[in-house]
């Protein structure tokens, strides 16, 4: 994996943010490299938003530090940080055409009025808004006020752009289009990006890292690649996308690292473990549903996970068909997705007996 | 079948009916402001002399005028204020702010008598003002505060606040975000509120008859006054001004947007 020493934009040591009642966040400490798309993933209410307010300086840390920079900034008021947010709600000013609202910032700092007419014109190219200078945000598609914000934060050019979740809001395709779009931008500006989100596909899509948050604390930090197919919790697996969890306990070890579950009822499933993970802190293990292979009841073959069962749900999602199977052995449901690749021989349908298959190195060990 | 014709031929009829009640007195009220009858009462020819006589009549000018002033002066002072409180008890956490906002409206239905008895008392006993021009200002900004937060604060429930923080994360300190970005976005409710405010303070004439003191005249205290000589004909045409002018300023302001619109 790409693991390049890359010198901390922004850096948390131990952050406490606590409300009345709550724990907001909870002795959290990251590193986000200078450069690159940091994200924070997590359902609502683990504290990824708030987390994102303490670099802004839209709230006040109650432990620990939040350095920008290589500075502590924990008493810094949010117009004096070298960072920028754009809002969920993207908060362009209602009163201002696109032109007064993305030259805000500048005219706060001061610039000159052609140096800030000159800049304003660069970095509405840059997005793609050329005549739009004299609409209000209110007479402008979706899409065209989403680049407003980012233009309204990147022509003051700063250190770091906090984004929190600026997509939410937009439908599907429009959001597709707009993550794409996000990347290239960032690509071409090589400001660093701390962005927030929920949706698991959107944080996939646009990270170079992420880091996934629950409950105030953070559960992993790691490439897309790493959090999809190796999530360490039994909550990241959950939370990355219906993966089959199975709890269990480590019931034989061999030497090449390979590793026999028991599960709670009664399920035998054999898993490759990482060196450093110890066989006693091993809670469970996941399997994605497209690593699932489905075959006939009677096929005879190798292989390290089998189980029979019966498919008792299947919906059709275009690509594949996710399909649900009650196993023989123990009331227990799996999902595994059936490709509809033309050319693919097998086909199933509801009620049928089937086999499930899957290698040992499919089973991702789980270890809280 | 039928009687959903019938439904259809009365629910328009009801509303129609309700106008008539509402506007019957007022257009009489103006037909007979034309009437050339020496008591205003009935119809007797058409005439301008009345509107004649109250141009060259020096009290109601200085009644109006009077009025007017008083009107201007609270509308600028009760809606500042009023947004200011509003902000203050929007924005900020504090002991007691529940009860505060739930009583916003009370000074607005206590009955005007209690109102204008107590700044009475208030003004001659406590506090020492003099009855007259000040006096009235005073009562008037008292009253209509509390209707100009309860307008600003219904706006701020519905604004994106995120906004201000807009503001200070593109670099501007508290003051210039309220100068650029918070006042700005209440502004259309302020503006709202001094509409509201304006026939308020106008019009009100128990609270002023308390505190007005002798010689101070508003307009509806003048109007009141003229009633000992009978039903004039001044009052008709005074009436009728008071009338269309409103008319007036609603249509404008109809066809002002609809021209922005468009």
């Amino acid at each position: 994996m790409e693991n390049r020493e890359g010198i901390p934009c922004v850096e948390l040591r131990n952050v406490v943010k606590r409300f009345p009642g709550v724990t907001a966040v909870d002795h959290v400490s990251l590193k986000v490299e200078q450069g690159r798309i940091f994200s924070l993933l997590g359902p609502s209410g683990c504290g990824k938003t708030t987390t994102l307010r303490l670099v802004a300086g839209f709230e006040t840390l109650d432990e620990g530090d939040v350095l920008i920079d290589n500075k502590v900034v924990n008493d810094i008021p949010a117009h004096k940080r070298n960072c920028s947010t754009v809002f969920q709600t993207l908060a362009l000013f209602p009163h201002m055409t696109v032109e007064e609202n993305i030259g805000y910032g500048l005219e706060r700092k001061g610039v000159a009025k052609d140096k800030i007419k000159k800049e304003v014109g660069e970095v509405l190219e840059l997005m793609q808004l050329g005549g739009m200078e004299k609409r209000r945000p209110s007479q402008i598609s979706g899409g065209q006020r989403q680049r407003v914000a980012l233009a309204r934060s990147l022509v003051l050019g700063p250190k770091i752009l906090l984004l929190d979740k600026p997509l939410a809001s937009l439908d599907r395709k429009l959001r597709k289009e707009m993550q794409t779009e996000i990347k290239q931008i960032q690509r071409e500006v090589g400001i660093t990006f701390l962005y927030v989100t929920h949706d698991q596909k959107e944080a996939l899509t646009i990270s170079d890292t992420i880091a996934v948050m629950a409950n105030g604390r953070l559960e992993q930090v790691g490439t897309p690649n790493e959090i999809y197919e190796t999530p360490r919790t039994r909550f990241i697996a959950d939370f990355m996308g219906a993966s089959n969890i199975f709890l269990g306990k480590v019931i034989a070890t061999s030497s090449s690292q390979e590793v026999q579950l028991e599960t709670e009822d009664g399920l035998k499933i054999i898993a490759i473990k990482n060196k450093g993970i110890p066989s006693e802190e091993i809670t469970g293990i996941s399997v994605h549903p497209e690593l699932i292979d489905i075959l006939p009841e009677g096929t005879d073959l190798e292989g390290d996970n089998k189980f029979r069962g019966k498919i008792i749900e299947m919906n059709y999602q275009g690509d594949f068909t996710e399909t649900r199977i009650c196993l023989n052995q123990v009331d227990r449901f799996i999902t595994a997705h059936l490709s509809n690749e033309p050319g693919q021989n097998a086909r199933f349908s509801l009620d049928e007996r089937v086999l499930l298959c899957w290698s040992r190195h499919s089973s991702k060990i789980l270890i809280g | 079948m039928k009687a959903s014709n019938m439904t259809n031929k009365i629910l328009p009829t009801l509303p129609m009916l309700v106008y008539i009640v509402l506007w019957a007195p007022v257009i009489i009220l103006i037909l007979f402001s034309f009437s050339s009858n020496r008591f205003g009462i009935k119809w007797e020819s058409f005439t301008l002399q009345w509107y004649f006589d109250i141009i060259g009549n020096v009290a109601v000018r200085d009644a109006l005028i009077r009025s007017l002033t008083i009107a201007s002066i609270t509308i600028v002072v009760a809606t500042i204020a009023g947004a200011i409180a509003a902000y203050g008890l929007y924005k900020y956490k504090f002991r007691g702010r529940g009860a505060l906002r739930t009583t916003i409206l009370l000074p607005m239905v206590m009955p005007s008598v209690v109102t204008g008895g107590a700044l009475l008392v208030f003004f001659s006993r406590a506090i020492h003002i003099p009855l007259g021009f000040a006096a009235i200002t005073i009562a008037h900004i008292t009253f209509c505060t509390p209707l100009a937060m309860f307008v600003v604060l219904g706006r701020m429930a519905r604004i994106d606040w995120s906004l201000e923080e807009a503001s200070a994360d593109l670099g501007a300190d508290r003051l210039t975000t309220w100068r650029k970005i918070t006042i700005p976005v209440l502004l259309p409710a302020m503006i709202a509120s001094a509409a509201l405010i304006f026939p308020w303070s106008f019009d009100d004439f128990i609270i002023t008859y308390f505190v007005a003191g002798v010689g101070t005249t508003t307009l509806p205290i003048y109007i009141f006054s003229q009633l000992r000589f009978g039903a004039t004909p001044v009052i008709n045409t005074i009436g009728t001004i008071l009338v269309v002018l409103p008319i007036i300023g609603v249509l404008l302001m109809h066809f002002l947007q609809k021209k922005e619109i468009a």
